[in-house]
């Protein structure tokens, strides 16, 4: 099947899912496009206008440091994308393994699992601050933290997943053929994984965005000069009465933009192998 | 008599019910307890019961899908069943098995190519890709599948041409021992006649060894030299073919056969 | 006037735009006490067919394009949903291949029989809770006053589907529907639930309509066979003309293909090719391209339906057996 016919299937009578890829679209083509569509330097202060009404020049307003508060959104679309990526191959990676080689080593199963038990007892939020605290305020460690406690469930769904997939006969029938562990494992069951896992994907990429913004918004995220929507809202947070803006337009974009990814989410969902439905229950 | 090709003696697998753990008593479902038979070169030996008889464990046992618990299984003058998975990943080459549900047991993401060249790289059979090609084009000519569908997918497959790609996945080997198990049930009625007849043909011009695992009485008639009657992990009664249908001595024996619905009136 | 009286029923299945016919112009008729047997492969049609009775297409793709359905001379496709609903279960009732999943795992099997009764007769429980064992002796369960606190799972296949029965027979219908009963079932409990049905049918006078792939279970339960093949009945005749003067080669060629018990065959009259799918078209007779005694005509024409003998149809431009 073709790659738009595809796309197409997956969006038929899904309006609302539709929107929400443009929607993401706008989001990648501003995170590609930032360095040419800001207008001004996320970074650069302006002492003369700060906290300005939106209007000229500056349609979203400036924050307190006289920063153009469009062009922090819009380097802001990079961040999230970083965020999201970073942390969605981190979970895919280090969960997939995990839940993979557990489903099919019984013993290994048996350790690695009852970890990511552990971990998945302390709710989502909380195990990041914690790993946070132990941290430095880096991009870099926000992405390896969030990815963490997205790998625990990945691991989970994975580990369901590849336990159905082993009981199937296609995988006794390559085990008579003499297939080994590692081509069971990579060519015969990873490739049936991957479609459900591009449903996970989207969940994942939605609720990194949510848990950055926790981070930032606590002071333990991204480092404060570093242009993204959660930071944008922590550092203007006191200037709620005198410039609302501040806070609608980053807040705004942070509930499109998860909202969508859930669409989109629950599109491809709909459409995955039936076999899988119950394993995917988002995040 | 030559010794046979496989010779399986008081063969037991045993599986552990309910998962062992904290206040739990462990069960055991003696899935197969105590089963002995023997399959000469060329010969092909039915296994046939009803369902949960134990008969689909011995194959899979046999293949190393399941792990015996007791008992032993020689094989050309090896005890295959001590063997660690290493030491008879060679050996998976000479006994191959086929699947009940041709839907299950071909990978949807894979080619029928690469389905089929899988097992010949695996084995090294073949050097490249061109000589696994020709050998795969010759191997679903004898299936009665066209060379081209070769770069199809499973899913363009109805389920009895699926069923001859399976076949053809296992006779691309040329193993010395076959083991059917269920091969045609999944399939329609006229269908399963073609796959019946096509296993017949291929075991005769093979000459390979054939253990085949069914519920169907008059599928076993029809392909077999030898018969064995399993019931409730045991064997009631191995004999001849023809001793079997018209002499069966076995009091479960018999009411199996009274229980095959009657055709009217044949026509001859 | 037959119980049940099909005239010419079409059903379509929408495939994205087009509407493709997947039974056409089946006509069949069943008397009071009497069994009917469809035969035919999967995707022949048979099961729909029997669901269109039902009034259950609706959880399928399925929709009737045409005909009729008349039982005790009521037209069913007139009926609203209301009065339908009030005929099935009282006057005809249906069972499945699936005795596992055709019963709801938690309650127990007393329970579900007693709401089956409960539904169609106004009874207290306690008459509900005799009649239910009653059912369950009817359908010989052993130790029915026990196995009436059963749980599904605590059943073989075999008594699962006894279940099914005793629920389908809960208010003494005039017509029941046993779709593929014993498939799922070995053949030593098969042959008991056949001899069942049988026995309850002698005693309660009920009609049946078995449908079956199994020529077999169809000859021996049997008076008249309905033989199905892409979506149209292709022969039809009482059952001990069809087996001995068997006219449509696709009949043939079923019974070609089953090996027998009794004697040896070296190879089996296999049916070459495979069933068409839904989507291709096939022109003229849609057999043909699977037929040993296709000509000319078999081509190009859809051939009619046509007796070959009083009470004997065939859909076929050369019958065998008759006419060489």
């Amino acid at each position: 099947m073709s790659v738009p016919h595809s796309i197409a299937l997956v969006f038929r009578g899904r309006a609302l899912a539709a929107v929400g890829a443009c929607w993401l679209l706008v989001v990648g083509i501003a995170a590609i496009g930032a360095p040419l569509l800001a207008p001004f330097d996320p970074l650069e202060f302006d002492p003369f206008v700060r906290l300005s009404d939106p209007g000229w020049p500056h349609l979203f307003g400036t924050d307190h440091f006289g920063r153009d508060s469009l062009s922090r959104a819009i380097y802001g679309a990079r961040m999230a994308i970083l965020i999201g990526s970073g942390s969605v191959l981190i979970a895919l990676v280090v969960g997939g393994l995990t839940g993979m080689l557990s489903a099919y080593f019984v013993r290994l199963g048996h350790l690695l699992m009852r970890i990511v038990d552990v971990l998945m007892a302390f709710p989502a939020l909380l195990l990041a601050l914690v790993l946070m605290t132990l941290l430095e305020r880096s991009v870099l460690n926000t992405i390896i933290v969030i990815g963490i406690v997205y790998a625990t469930t990945t691991a989970r769904i994975v580990f369901g997943m590849t336990l159905k997939l082993k009981r199937d006969v296609f995988v006794d029938a390559a085990i008579c053929s003499g297939a080994g562990h590692a081509s069971v494992l990579f060519r015969h069951i990873l490739p049936n994984l991957l479609s459900p896992m591009l449903v996970q994907v989207s969940f994942i990429f939605a609720f990194a965005q949510l848990q950055a913004a926790a981070l930032d918004f606590l002071g333990l995220g991204l480092p404060p000069e570093v242009p993204s929507w959660g930071n944008m809202l922590s550092e203007e947070r006191i200037y709620v009465t005198r410039a609302p803006w501040l806070l609608i337009f980053p807040g705004a974009l942070i509930i499109l933009s998860v909202f969508s990814m859930n669409l989109v989410g629950d599109a491809l969902r709909d459409n995955i192998d039936p076999r899988f439905k119950d394993d995917i229950a988002g995040v | 008599m030559t010794r046979p090709l496989l010779e399986v003696r008081e063969l037991r697998t045993h599986f552990s019910i309910g998962r062992s753990g904290f206040m739990r008593r462990k069960s055991v479902l003696r899935a197969v307890d105590g089963v002995s038979f023997s399959i000469h070169e060329g010969e092909v030996l039915s296994l046939v019961g009803e369902s949960g008889c134990g008969k689909s464990t011995v194959g899979r046992t046999l293949t190393h899908l399941e792990t015996a618990t007791t008992g032993s299984a020689v094989f050309d003058g090896r005890d295959i069943l001590s063997l660690s998975p290493a030491e008879f990943r060679p050996l998976r080459r000479d006994i191959q098995m086929i699947f009940q549900d041709p839907f299950a047991s071909l990978n949807p993401r894979l080619s029928i190519e690469q389905k089929l060249a899988e097992p010949l790289f695996i084995h090294r059979l073949v050097r490249d890709r061109s000589e696994a090609r020709e050998r795969i084009a010759a191997t679903l000519e004898l299936v009665g599948m066209d060379a081209e569908s070769m770069s199809r997918f499973p899913h363009e497959f109805s389920g009895g041409q699926r069923q001859r790609i399976g076949i053809a996945r296992v006779m691309i080997l040329t193993p010395r021992l076959v083991i059917a198990d269920e091969p045609v049930s999944a399939l329609d009625v006229s269908i399963q006649a073609q796959v019946l007849n096509l296993l017949k043909r291929l075991q005769r011009d093979s000459g390979v060894s054939m253990l085949f695992i069914s519920h169907d009485l008059g599928a076993v008639r029809h392909i077999s030299d030898r018969i064995a009657v399993m019931y409730r992990g045991t064997l009631v009664e191995t004999g001849e073919k023809r001793q079997i249908f018209e002499t069966p001595r076995h009091a479960y024996t018999r009411r199996l056969l009274a229980s095959i619905p009657r055709l009217e009136k044949r026509i001859a | 006037m037959a119980l049940l009286d099909i005239r010419n029923l079409d059903l379509t299945i929408a495939r994205g735009s087009e509407l493709l016919p997947v039974v056409q112009g089946v006509s069949l008729a069943v008397e009071e006490n009497e069994t009917l047997g469809i035969v035919g492969e999967s995707g022949c049609g048979k099961s729909l067919t029997a669901l269109a009775v039902m009034g259950l297409l609706e959880g399928s793709a399925a929709r009737i394009a045409g005909g009729s359905i008349h039982f005790q001379g009521r037209n069913l496709l007139a009926l609203s949903p209301e009065e339908r609903r009030r005929v099935m279960g009282d006057q005809m009732a249906m069972i499945f291949q699936e005795p596992m999943t055709s019963l709801n795992p938690v309650y127990r099997v007393g329970d579900q029989i007693k709401e089956a009764v409960l539904q169609h007769r106004s009874m207290s429980g306690r008459q509900a809770h005799d009649r239910a064992l009653e059912l369950l002796e009817l359908v010989r369960i052993p130790d029915p006053a026990r196995r009436i606190d059963s749980f599904p799972h605590q059943m073989s296949g075999g008594q699962r589907q006894r279940v099914m029965i005793a629920m389908a027979l809960a208010c003494d219908p005039k017509l029941l529907i046993a779709d593929e009963p014993t498939t799922a079932l070995d053949v030593t409990v098969q042959k008991e639930v056949l001899e069942l049905v049988r026995s309850l049918q002698a005693r309660t006078g009920m009609s049946i309509v078995l449908i079956s792939h199994d020529l077999g279970v169809i000859s021996e339960t049997c008076d008249k066979v309905a033989v199905m093949y892409r979506g149209r009945i292709v022969e039809q005749a009482s059952t001990s003309t069809l087996f001995s003067n068997m006219s449509h080669p696709y009949t043939l060629g079923l019974l070609g293909s089953i090996p027998a018990t009794d004697h040896d065959v070296e190879w089996l009259d296999a049916i070459p090719g495979r069933v068409p799918t839904l989507d291709e078209a096939v022109p003229g007779c849609a057999f043909h391209p699977r037929c040993f005694a296709a000509r000319g005509s078999c081509r190009t024409a859809d051939p009619d339906a046509a007796a070959v003998s009083p009470a004997h149809i065939v859909r076929c431009h050369f019958p065998q057996g008759s006419s060489s």
